[in-house]
């Protein structure tokens, strides 16, 4: 069908643009823009590509999700919607085969003991497992939309009138959290600035319009000023699967001041930043840009003698941790891995 | 069929292999790499009972035997498992033999398995060796060794550092082992670890248990080893396979069974235990970064999860 055909490499063509975007990097991307690109590029391609078994559909996801994975490793989103969506396959799959519910996928010290054998091999042709999984996207895109609403509204909980409240860098989830609790409450807001990008700056711009009394002030004071605050406040990129944060970097100097003061460290993030991941040798999670920003080009003479490193992310372990805040409420950092064995099916943790 | 009291003579400390020679003694034939579940699951073949019940009891006076024998936490956890296994069965089936037919077929796949878990956990594990890495193991632990060859077929290089690991020297066996497959290799004494850890880049232990709270019982030492760790800021990593979870939910270290502390004969033949040295010690959860079972790399407060998974 030369219709098939056409779609076929527009398709491929619309995954190579982004894939294309991410590997170029550039302005930094909304975690949840890039989330909702992904799931509806995966959309199209359960829609349109060429597949008639579940099985063929796993693999037709897979290869094209290490594709978008490998353009920009730090992009943990992606990598997670197309867990996310394998995981939808296998469920839509065995529901329509007619497992029951109860039965549990994963690997357990039960499933050792009761299981008769191997494990799907997912070949049965389904007609409506197409409209299924659409839906079942549809479905995510529709929540997706609503995860920062779903994190502000638990504002008012953690947020006390006349608290000091510490944030660092910019987070679209931390000022929609601050802008919902002054709405009712009358805190003070300080955010440290995160050199060498400074969005720091643009956040405390943004809150003061919100009548939100802010103060600014560099990284080095953090220590400093921690005696004074209440909560510690922030975003991150990406959560690891032993509840490890990968955040801006300067987050990791913020958490350990915290917990010097014994300074509660709470971290407003989305469940689709949750990734399968851990932190291993690969570093992979890694990004390092020009270092113009630490040291302008203007500076000649020592940069022949010197070399300079910009990193953008940090690790922060997970015993600096408090709590995490997702759009499915408050969670312990130990909890973590029973919030990914529900998102994700573990023969998907690698790619 | 009478199980034969097992020599004294043909001890040696490693849990899995000490459960393969408990398996030699039932089975009448020495088998590598065994564990117990084998001459369990022809314990199972064997009586010609009609009722669960019955079963259950031969099973149990098995597993005791076993125990009499051989007092390590394998030998328990694997027996309760091999147990639970029987229960859970006996619950879908009603028809006795049908039961026993089925049993017999998933103790086969069970098997299958277990031995299957080692290479699943040396996959799992050896991605968080880096390159020119430091570790530091303790005593002899097969899985560990499976681990460190899985990161040499990876083409990594790293070194080794094993403690002597007494009574037993056991440190000086995984010594050889290691530098059988071209590992470099320092024993060091057991009290020097507190001087090495600031050189390591990682800890890697096996363990003989793994208890409800996610700690460790493992051969003494271990918990010395977890606590310089933690002062010193360095990963502890443990790699047990999942037969290993026992039901156990120590608060301290007198709370571990003596049973387990202390090997069968001295058991039976001291006066006071207090005068005899215990073999393994209790790691707490707190102390421990990550598990690497063949159920996934899992945190410590996972491990709870999937005992109750299982028990419940």
């Amino acid at each position: 069908m030369p219709g098939a055909a056409e779609r076929g490499s527009e398709l491929s063509e619309q995954i190579e643009a982004f894939a294309a975007r991410l590997r170029r990097g550039g302005e930094r991307p909304r975690s949840e823009d890039t989330a909702r690109q992904t799931l509806s590029l995966l959309r199209k391609i359960v829609g349109h590509g060429r597949w008639s078994r579940a099985g063929e559909l796993m693999d037709l996801i897979r290869t094209e999700g290490q594709r978008m994975t490998a353009a920009q490793p730090s992009e943990t989103t992606v990598g997670n919607m197309v867990r996310r969506v394998l995981k939808v396959i296998r469920e839509e799959y065995g529901r329509l085969h007619g497992r029951s519910e109860e039965s549990d996928q994963q690997e357990s010290l039960h499933k050792l003991l009761t299981s008769g054998g191997l494990s799907e091999d997912f070949r049965t042709p389904y007609p409506s497992l197409r409209a299924n999984v659409i839906e079942a996207i549809n479905e995510m895109l529709i929540e997706l939309e609503g995860t920062t609403d779903n994190i502000a509204m638990q504002a008012l909980e953690h947020i006390h009138s006349n608290e000091v409240i510490m944030t660092i860098g910019y987070s679209r989830t931390v000022e929609a959290f601050l802008k919902e609790a002054a709405r009712k409450r009358k805190f003070q807001v300080i955010v440290a600035e995160c050199a060498p990008f400074c969005q720091g700056h643009e956040m405390a711009v943004r809150l003061s319009k919100e009548g939100i009394e802010t103060t600014v002030m560099s990284d080095a004071a953090i220590f400093a000023v921690m005696s004074r605050v209440n909560k510690v406040i922030i975003g991150t990129k990406t959560i690891l699967a032993n509840g490890a944060l990968i955040a801006v970097s300067g987050t990791h100097t913020l958490a350990l001041a915290a917990k010097h003061h014994s300074t509660p460290l709470i971290v407003c993030a989305p469940m689709f930043k949750l990734s399968p991941q851990f932190p291993n040798e690969e570093d992979s999670f890694h990004k390092f840009v020009s270092p113009q920003e630490v040291l302008p080009f203007t500076e000649g003479e020592i940069l022949a003698k010197i070399n300079v490193h910009c990193p953008v992310f940090d690790y922060v372990p997970p015993e600096l941790i408090t709590l995490f805040i997702s759009n499915i409420g408050g969670n312990a950092p130990s909890y973590i891995y029973r919030l990914m064995s529900e998102l994700y099916h573990p023969d998907d943790y690698e790619l | 069929m009478s199980p034969r009291p097992w020599p004294p003579s043909e001890r040696c400390w490693d849990s899995s292999s000490r459960t393969e020679v408990g398996a030699g003694a039932l089975g009448g034939a020495r088998s590598p790499g065994c564990p117990r579940g084998e001459p369990l699951s022809t314990r199972v073949c064997l009586p010609s009972g009609e009722t669960i019940q019955g079963l259950r009891n031969s099973l149990r006076d098995a597993i005791d035997t076993l125990s009499r024998v051989d007092s390590s936490v394998a030998v328990s956890s694997g027996g309760e498992l091999f147990l639970r296994f029987i229960s859970l069965t006996s619950l879908e089936y009603s028809d006795y033999s049908k039961c026993k037919e089925i049993m017999i077929e998933r103790g086969e796949i069970f098997l299958t398995k277990v031995s299957l878990s080692r290479n699943k956990i040396a996959k799992l594990c050896h991605p968080f060796i880096r390159d020119g890495a430091r570790i530091l193991t303790h005593a002899y632990s097969r899985v560990v060794l499976r681990v460190l060859e899985a990161a040499v077929e990876a083409k990594k290089r790293f070194s080794v550092y094993v403690t002597e690991s007494q009574p037993d020297e056991a440190g000086q066996k995984m010594a050889k082992a290691l530098r059988k497959l071209n590992i470099p290799v320092t024993v060091i004494l057991d009290a020097a670890v507190g001087y090495i850890m600031e050189k390591v880049d990682l800890v890697l232990v096996g363990a003989e248990g793994v208890v409800e709270s996610g700690g460790i019982i493992n051969k003494i030492g271990t918990n010395q080893i977890a606590v310089c760790a933690k002062a010193q800021n360095k990963p502890f990593y443990v790699v047990a396979e999942s037969f290993k979870f026992v039901r156990l939910f120590p608060l301290n270290q007198q709370d571990v069974p003596d049973r387990f502390k202390y090997k069968a004969d001295t058991l039976k033949t001291s006066q006071d235990l207090k005068e005899e040295h215990p073999w393994i010690d209790y790691t707490s959860p707190s102390l421990i970064t990550l598990l690497f079972t063949d159920l996934g790399v899992l945190t410590p407060s996972a491990v709870s999860d999937e005992l109750i998974k299982l028990y419940l």
